[in-house]
């Protein structure tokens, strides 16, 4: 059996005069998590559809578990469990009448027990209809018709999209479980703590080309924190400087400094031992910021990075 | 296929009620309505008699309306293709395309369903929806004869809507495949309404201008068979718009399969989409 779940070489798609993808090449391993990200209009999308059938391709390879899903979309239908990013649900259809079309769909090939169970634990009220749902209660729902064959595949644009904390958990907790019986995860998201938690690897894409295919520790590395450190006393912030990944805002003597720190925080806080230190605080990762790394780098080089 | 057949069935079942009753209805009402008018036979043909002779050439011969098969054809038959034409043509654009712009196709699509099996399916269940509307609809005339002076057998007032069902399978499909070419269910639905109106009109018209009488051969109305119909039926007429609608079926199925499904939101014509866009 192949190892490989996912096979995308040389992807290109156009809509009309607009070109979304320019050779998009990308492997996804059997029984791995992968975290597809990139900015609004990267062609994150325009990739999945390609992976589903649901666009055709100009140009390009495609393999889902070992089939084109040209040549064979029920096949990779069948053996795949998908979330659109904007998910759009039958509004007249109850929530438990959906679910049954949809079942029905899959050939009632469903293992009603685990669907009880993602009722459950997703605390989905099937008896409600769809359009009385709230934009997190239809996500649960897409959650639900994702998993419920418990499919070899899992490609999902934005899982946790409108869900509460708690429910994030709840559903990284599913993809593991879904994972630890050997499927694969393919997932696009804007969240890099969800990428952090979840994911094994990484792919950016960006302008329809990746750039980039790392693990989320590497990811986390690139990104840049802003640190903000009050000091008991005026101090000469200089020693700071010259710290390999940080970056002053300002040298000027004071009780307060504010720096950019550019990977690990090990040499800082090492540096940091000199000083009176009041408190120290350090804002989330973020993103936007690796993107943005990643278009100035981007435009610095050219307008396409292949 | 048969998923889809059925779900899709379920789906137009608020139509098919709502048309299949208020056609039977209007039926209902025709039959004791000929009696009426039938009782008092003089003063029926004293009203032929005003009718300018331009209305009668556009509706039939006017004065075989004192017959049950003209009374039915003129004052039921004649106007129920632009009736029933906007069910056809709401079904037939909205049967891929709707869930294509509500974006609900996506998720769909995504199941182990086939496009073909999609598409077979759905159009089934708009034949076997325009069949039951049309079934209920021909009860609304057949049993209140019973109690009628209309002495029509079953199976003559089946004939003309026989010839109805393949109009208006001609334009559900006439609207399907314009939905899956023009960029929006709304033009699609728009094109296929002028397009059943003006047939209407020119094969009215064609009746007292020669010189649209050409046009009118490309008119589908021209073969809609009415008055005549509940002799007999004109095989040649029936099996061409049959035909004609098959084609249209075919050229849609065709350009389903291979077309790229939208995303939800998409379906308008903007200018700003004709001109050229940069290249990222």
């Amino acid at each position: 059996m192949s190892e490989i779940s996912i096979m995308i070489k040389g992807l290109e798609k156009s809509y009309g005069s607009f070109q979304a993808l320019f050779g998009v090449d990308l492997t996804v391993r059997k029984g791995e998590i992968l975290g597809f990200l990139g900015p609004n209009g990267a062609g994150k999308t325009t990739t999945i559809r390609c992976l589903l059938d649901q666009i055709r391709p100009q140009a390009g390879e495609i393999q889902v578990l070992g089939l084109d899903p040209q040549q064979h979309p029920v096949q990779v239908q069948r053996k795949t469990g998908y979330l659109p990013g904007e998910l759009r649900l039958e509004g007249s259809l109850e929530v438990s009448r959906l679910l049954r079309y949809l079942k029905e769909l899959r050939g009632n090939r469903i293992d009603e027990d685990y669907l009880r169970e993602l009722i459950e634990r997703l605390e989905l009220d099937t008896s409600r209809t769809i359009k009385n749902l709230s934009s997190g209660n239809k996500q649960k729902v897409g959650v639900v018709q994702a998993l419920m064959h418990q499919p070899e595949l899992l490609i999902l644009d934005e899982p946790t999209s409108g869900l509460d904390p708690l429910m994030q958990q709840e559903v990284y907790q599913l993809l593991r479980e879904a994972q630890s019986r050997g499927a694969t995860v393919f997932f696009s998201s804007h969240i890099l703590s969800e990428v952090e938690t979840l994911a094994d690897r990484v792919a950016i894409i960006r302008k329809g080309v990746i750039v980039e295919r790392s693990s989320p520790a590497k990811l986390m590395d690139m990104s840049m924190r802003q640190v903000n450190i009050r000091f008991l006393e005026i101090v000469d912030p200089s020693p700071l400087h010259g710290i390999p990944g940080v970056s002053l805002e300002s040298l000027a003597p004071g009780d307060q400094v504010s720096l950019q720190v550019e990977g690990s925080l090990d040499q800082l806080i090492k540096a940091l031992a000199q000083f009176p230190v009041k408190d120290l605080s350090t804002s989330s990762h973020s993103l936007e910021e690796i993107f943005l790394k990643y278009y100035r780098e981007g435009n610095q080089e050219g307008s396409h990075v292949r | 296929m048969f998923v889809e057949f059925k779900h899709a069935l379920r789906s137009s079942l608020g139509q098919i009620i709502g048309w299949g009753f208020g056609l039977a209805l209007l039926g209902l009402l025709q039959v004791p309505m000929y009696d009426s008018l039938a009782a008092d036979g003089e003063a029926f043909a004293e009203m032929l008699e005003l009718f300018p002779s331009e209305v009668m050439a556009f509706f039939g011969d006017l004065s075989l309306m004192a017959t049950p098969e003209g009374y039915l054809s003129i004052e039921f038959f004649s106007y129920m293709p632009l009736i029933l034409g906007i069910f056809a043509i709401q079904a037939g654009t909205g049967l891929l395309v709707k869930d294509e712009e509500m974006g609900t196709l996506d998720l769909i699509i995504a199941h182990p369903v086939s496009r073909l099996s999609l598409f077979v399916g759905r159009f089934l269940a708009f034949l076997c929806a325009l069949g039951v509307i049309l079934f209920t609809a021909w009860l609304g005339i057949v049993l209140p004869m019973e109690w009628s002076m209309m002495s029509l057998k079953g199976v003559e007032v089946a004939r003309p809507f026989l010839s109805l069902y393949a109009e208006m399978v001609l334009f559900g499909s006439l609207g399907l495949i314009l939905s899956t070419i023009l960029p929006s269910r709304r033009l699609a639905s728009m094109v296929s309404g002028l397009l059943l109106v003006a047939s209407f009109f020119i094969t009215g018209l064609s009746q007292l201008n020669e010189d649209l009488e050409i046009i009118a051969w490309l008119s589908p109305l021209k073969y809609y068979q009415t008055q005549e119909a509940f002799a007999g039926l004109n095989g040649e007429w029936l099996i061409g718009l049959f035909g004609a609608g098959l084609v249209f079926v075919l050229l849609a199925g065709w350009r389903f399969l291979r077309r790229d499904l939208r995303v939800a939101g998409e379906g308008g014509w903007k200018l700003k989409d004709l001109l050229p866009t940069k290249r990222q």
